[in-house]
């Protein structure tokens, strides 16, 4: 009764400060406001680019989308490698069932990093750097409405990730965080007998909140431009795709992430200012509401955008235009708003009052629905389509064969006598990676494969992409059915040893590990070197999407860019500017 | 929701969003029918809070993103989604023409243009 209790104060703290808001906004002519420093004034957002200094100095001082999209790009590929490498030397260690390579401790320490710095310092990042790029693209707008807080959104990163790897740098008696990505008290908040009272755990907390301010200063800015910045014509009924599911998120990250701001504020209090919220006579489990409340929308946010990359290039490459695309509009809405109703899912087995258990399984089922939506549509787009089996193509369609398994996986767990088995087992992290690896880091590379001659001015290696594509489909299935295994078999998560019994799954599951690891290096040559000395390319449309019509603004933009870069003479970013033509085939 | 606010295509775009809310409202019903765990004034509002909720969140998000596309659809000219200024890019009249000029690119060859052979 405690804990429903605490609900409905919650509940009732959510009624007051929704009241606030809707009296503050009766109160303040929010219209009346003028920016300070410029910047939101319509009309006013084009930075010139020929305004841009040289060499370092233009990527300090950048306002521009397109740049500050290159460098969320930059960070988040920077610290994909890094979480990749942890988790490599993790499963490493797991080759055997005994403590050899690294010592439980440093396990635990590395499985809390590789969760975090993949979540919040690549999805997120990554993702803004698609959306930076290419939603004032998409949307016809001059850039982000505002651009100078788009820059600062992006730099809060880097100090939040030096802080997040702070325990793992040479600091004297700072030690790494190793309370697994969902920091659940007490073990987060210091007590007991273990280590985690260390400032490390408090550092750590600290650039999780960098990050997750500098989320919702992106997310406002997303919806601020998606409403007020679209060009001509450029109506509800025909907003593209990938600017439908970045609006959604970003409604998404703005309820979701101040809220997982106060809750690591209230822990920072527990933890240092001797406060009682989750201990000293607090409830532990009140973080786990929090927690969840904030982190199921969490998954939302980093899914719904991929979606939109599939949904968008996907129809690309089958000749025909995304079946249902309204079906897929309307069920983008539908996700965001449930990804609210569902949080408690991940905590079934908490015994927490049954009745609310069954509310929240219902809702987690109906949620499953919009998911299956999209997933028919994929499908059906490609039904009888004319499909081209490029680099991009094959991720989205590695995509929906993962998110099929990681979706359905979902379902059964959101059953609750299903979950009451195989909670804390590896099958949730079989689950979760199906769909964190198997289908938003899948495409995440459609993107990346598909928009490269956008952003690189040249085309990468075909052969390299298509290896890379294999190797990541076998490894990832592979790896994520080895665990889905384990699982059934009880094999619980986040433990560096096991049973004997196990070893055979670990083992394919490291192997698997291996087989994405080469195929992550083909990825990072083929990237650099086709960066550095790809053959330019020629033309504007490289996908050949004039022809089926379906030819969308971002390639629009880049055939007018070359012309007038071709007009001007060229300048540092021409992309036809007199190199040499390299034959492509 | 009324009819005559939503032509049929429009209503029928929207029956993605009627599976969710049938189901939750089915639960409602399969818990007021079915109390295996009792009644108690507080948990119990919850438990339908929790449901009912989501339910009321979805309908209005939903009518309302419903209400802006249709008024977009009949004010103004409507392209494909993300196709606005391609020299090439043409208004779609209305679905009827819509669906004549994406079996029309869809039946184009286009292996000659495969970027990636
Ligand atoms: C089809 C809809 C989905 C359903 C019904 C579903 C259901 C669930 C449930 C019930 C759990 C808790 C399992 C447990 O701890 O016992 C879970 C865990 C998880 N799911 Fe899903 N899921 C779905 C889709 C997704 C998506 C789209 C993502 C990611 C974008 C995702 C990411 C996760 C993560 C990260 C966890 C593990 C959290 C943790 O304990 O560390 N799920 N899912
Ligand atoms: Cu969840």
């Amino acid at each position: 009764m405690a804990i429903t209790g605490q609900i409905a104060l919650t509940v009732l703290m959510g009624l007051f400060l929704v009241g606030v808001a809707a009296w503050l906004a009766r109160v303040e002519n929010w219209r009346s406001y003028t920016p300070v420093g410029g910047g939101a004034t319509g009309g006013e957002t084009a930075y010139g680019s020929d305004e841009k200094p040289a060499g370092l100095i233009r990527w300090l001082t950048t306002v521009d989308h397109k740049d500050i999209g290159l460098l969320y790009g930059a960070f988040g590929i920077t610290a994909f490698v890094v979480g990749g490498l942890m988790v490599m030397v993790m499963r490493l260690e797991l080759f055997d069932p005994e403590m050899t390579l690294i010592s439980n401790t440093y396990y635990n320490s590395l499985l809390t990093s590789h969760g975090i710095t993949m979540l919040f310092l690549f999805g997120t990042p990554i993702i803004a750097a698609f959306a930076n790029y290419f939603v004032p693209l998409l949307i016809g707008a001059d850039d982000m409405a505002f651009p100078r807080i788009n820059a600062i959104a992006f730099w809060l990163l880097p100090p939040g990730a030096l802080l997040i790897w702070a325990g793992f740098l040479p600091i004297p008696g700072v030690i790494p965080a190793q309370t697994g990505w969902t920091m659940y008290t007490p073990l987060s908040a210091g007590v007991g007998s273990g280590n985690q009272a260390n400032a490390g755990v408090d550092l750590m907390l600290l650039g999780l909140h960098l990050t997750g301010v500098s989320a919702t200063m992106g997310a406002i800015n997303f919806i601020a431009t998606i409403f007020t910045e679209r060009g001509e014509n450029v109506s509800w009924a025909n907003l593209d795709i990938f600017s439908w599911t970045i609006l959604t998120q970003s409604g998404l990250i703005l309820f979701a992430f101040p809220l997982l701001g106060s809750a690591i504020v209230m822990l920072l209090l527990d933890r240092n200012f001797g406060t009682a919220f989750f201990i000293n006579g607090g409830s532990p489990i009140l973080w786990q509401h929090l927690f969840w409340f904030f982190g199921h929308p969490e998954v939302y946010i980093l899914v719904l955008p991929p979606m939109g990359l599939v949904s968008l290039i996907l129809p690309r490459f089958s000749g025909r235009r995304l079946f249902g695309f309204k079906f897929v509009v309307y069920s983008t809405l539908a996700i965001g708003v449930l990804s609210f109703g569902v949080w408690a899912h991940h905590m079934f087995a908490t015994g927490i009052d049954p009745r609310l258990r069954s509310s929240f399984m219902a809702v987690s089922l109906a949620i499953a629905i919009p998911s299956a939506v999209k997933t028919f549509n994929w499908i059906t787009t490609m039904w009888n389509g004319r499909l081209r089996l490029t680099t991009p193509m094959l991720f989205c369609i590695g995509f929906v064969q993962n998110f099929i398994i990681g979706g359905v996986t979902g379902v059964f767990l959101a059953s609750i006598p299903v979950d009451l088995v195989l909670h804390d087992t590896y099958y949730v992290v079989g689950h979760f990676h199906y769909i964190v690896m198997g289908a938003i880091t899948f495409a995440g590379m459609a993107g990346l494969y598909y928009w490269f001659p956008v952003f690189a001015g040249r085309m990468y290696q075909r052969r390299l992409g298509k290896i890379h594509f294999w190797l990541w489909l076998v490894g990832s299935n592979i790896t994520f059915l080895a665990m889905i295994l384990l699982g059934y078999g009880g094999m619980p998560r986040r433990y560096a040893t096991y049973l004997p019994q196990f070893a055979t799954l670990h083992q394919v599951a490291t192997l698997g590990a291996l087989v994405m690891f080469v195929g992550g290096l083909v990825w990072v040559y083929n990237f650099v070197v086709s960066w550095l000395e790809g053959p330019r390319v020629e033309d504007a449309d490289p996908w050949n999407l004039k022809q089926s019509g379906l030819r969308t603004n971002e390639w629009a933009w880049f055939e007018r860019k070359r012309e007038t870069a071709l007009a001007d003479g060229g300048d540092e970013e021409a992309l036809a500017d007199g190199g040499d033509p390299v034959d492509e085939e | 929701m009324a009819a005559r606010t939503f032509d049929r295509e429009t209503l029928l775009d929207l029956v993605v969003n009627a599976v969710p809310l049938f189901i939750m409202a089915f639960f409602v019903a399969a818990f007021v029918l079915f109390a295996p765990f009792g009644f108690d004034p507080l948990a119990s509002l919850l438990q339908f809070g929790l449901i009912v909720a989501p339910f009321v969140a979805l309908l209005v998000l939903t009518y309302f993103s419903a209400r802006a596309i249709t008024d977009a659809e009949r004010g103004g000219p409507v392209f494909l989604p993300g196709q606005t200024t391609p020299t090439e890019a043409r208004p779609v009249e209305h679905e009827a023409e819509a669906e004549e000029a994406g079996a029309a690119a869809s039946s184009e060859p286009t292996e000659s243009g495969d970027g990636d052979a």
